[in-house]
């Protein structure tokens, strides 16, 4: 069973337009509301590829009974913590015309040491069955860096594999003294990680080794849109595949190539496979309107188009 | 034939022994559930909490109303202890031990039968005694009515 983090989850709401005219009534063409953050999409493309995963986090008010039974319907299993606050909305919008997408965020509210205190033991229960957890997202107010770093540890006591999907700032205060599995930080907002320039081809490396230096077993860097470089201590791969057309919709693809390479590689143990495989999933889900691939047999026709280069 | 994997509710909402009553109580209010699985440790399956457990735990002597003005009356005092007693209570003081569950293979049928002659609302689901899920008696009727049979 794979465990997946979400401390922060959200509604995703998309909007679509042909084109928005700021500061005027805006019309959209169509919406979707489905259940987001980073740990959820993960799951969601996990569960579509077949593997037994349950979601974990803060969910409350009266959009969780939507929210799980989304989740429960393409077969995730749903153990979250509960508390007295109403699910964020974080909104999408999507212009035809202009082909381009944004992403609205909603700020969340501080959560009360007593859920913080109920999570942890609930998430010790479920590592018993674990072979893998995945923690991604942001932190909601209120909950220090370290929190990650308690339940790396847990995870690692229980000799559970943990995998990461966390911007820097989160990321720095889960180094130390940690066993990580992977390492995939969130490059969304920024080229630079680590003072680097991700987009520097001599850049890539030494970034991923310093991962590696600090205890990863895989280090997964993002350098474009569907551009990824994946090192291991002897090994490192660039991968790459075309996304073209109107109809490609970028939520949740990133989380597809962490969800497929993850799937593929606790089958394989091959990184160069597993990214093909990856890129096949994150395309399969950028033509997919949900947060998750289109089904496991178009990422398997998809991942043919990957381009990838041995580096070392 | 309809097994329990075909209509299981992915959830493992549940609670330990050492839960306060009082936070179940939330917890059941909060997703209008009626009842839980008590889960140790390992997240087996060790006993069940329903808001009948927690009603039964304040209000445990039956009460025959002839005069309902004197009775509540008289017993306000011992009513207000009770309340007391219980909010300081854990599941494991009021929980059923003696709990029934099925697995992912277990025939639709004898849920039926389990739900009709027990009067359950909700069973969990185990796998190597781990909570795994929950069989409800909305999630059954839906399926039974989708496929028009269990077979």
């Amino acid at each position: 069973m794979i465990v997946t983090v979400t401390l922060n989850p959200a509604f995703d709401h998309l909007l679509f337009f042909s084109e928005i005219s700021m500061g005027k009534l805006n019309r959209a063409v169509s919406t979707l509301r489905m259940p987001g953050g980073k740990g959820i999409n993960v799951a969601g493309s996990l569960a579509v590829l077949g593997d037994e995963v349950v979601v974990t986090g803060f969910l409350g008010g009266q959009g969780s009974r939507a929210f799980e039974g989304f989740l429960r319907k393409i077969g995730v299993t749903t153990s979250f913590t509960y508390i007295d606050q109403e699910i964020r909305t974080d909104f999408y919008i999507i212009e035809d015309k202009k082909n381009r997408q944004s992403l609205l965020i909603e700020e969340s509210s501080p959560i009360e040491l007593r859920y913080l205190n109920s999570f942890k033991a609930n998430f010790k229960r479920l590592l018993h069955s674990a072979k893998l957890v995945e923690i991604g997202g942001s932190l909601p107010k209120g909950i220090p860096p370290n929190f990650i770093n308690e339940l790396i540890l847990s995870a690692n006591k229980k000799k559970v594999k943990v995998v990461l999907n966390l911007q820097e700032s989160i990321l720095k205060e889960c180094l130390a003294g940690t066993s990580l599995f992977i390492v995939c930080p969130d490059l969304r907002e920024t080229c630079y990680i680590f003072g680097e320039d991700i987009c520097s081809p001599a850049s890539r490396p030494k970034v991923a080794q310093w991962l590696l230096n600090k205890g990863a077993e895989i280090v997964i860097l993002k350098y474009g849109d569907l551009c990824y470089f994946v090192a291991k201590k002897d090994e490192a791969w660039e991968g790459e595949i075309g996304i073209e057309g109107s109809n490609v919709i970028m939520l949740g693809v990133r989380d597809g190539m962490l969800a497929g390479f993850i799937h593929n590689y606790l089958k394989t143990n091959d990184i160069g496979e597993a990214l093909k495989f990856g890129l096949g999933v994150a395309l399969s889900t950028a033509q997919n309107k949900m947060s998750y691939l289109h089904s496991k047999k178009q990422a398997e026709e998809l991942c043919v188009m990957a381009k990838l280069r041995k580096i070392s | 034939m309809k097994k329990v994997k075909d209509f299981i509710t992915r959830d493992l909402t549940s609670v330990t022994e050492d839960t306060p009553l009082k936070e179940v109580a939330e917890l059941l209010s909060i997703r209008e559930l009626i009842g839980i699985p008590v889960v140790n440790k390992k997240n087996e399956v060790t006993g069940w909490i329903s808001e009948t457990d927690i009603i039964t735990s304040i209000f445990p002597e039956k009460v025959k109303i002839e005069n309902p003005d004197v009775i509540h009356l008289m017993n306000i005092s011992q009513v207000v202890k009770k309340l007391t007693q219980v909010g300081q209570a854990m599941v494991r003081d009021y929980m059923i031990k003696d709990v029934y569950f099925v697995d992912e293979d277990t025939p639709a049928s004898y849920v039926v039968e389990l739900m009709l002659h027990k009067d359950f609302k909700r069973v969990p689901v185990v796998r190597n005694k781990r909570l795994i899920g929950i069989v409800d008696r909305s999630s059954l009727s839906r399926i039974l009515l989708e496929e028009g049979s269990i077979d």
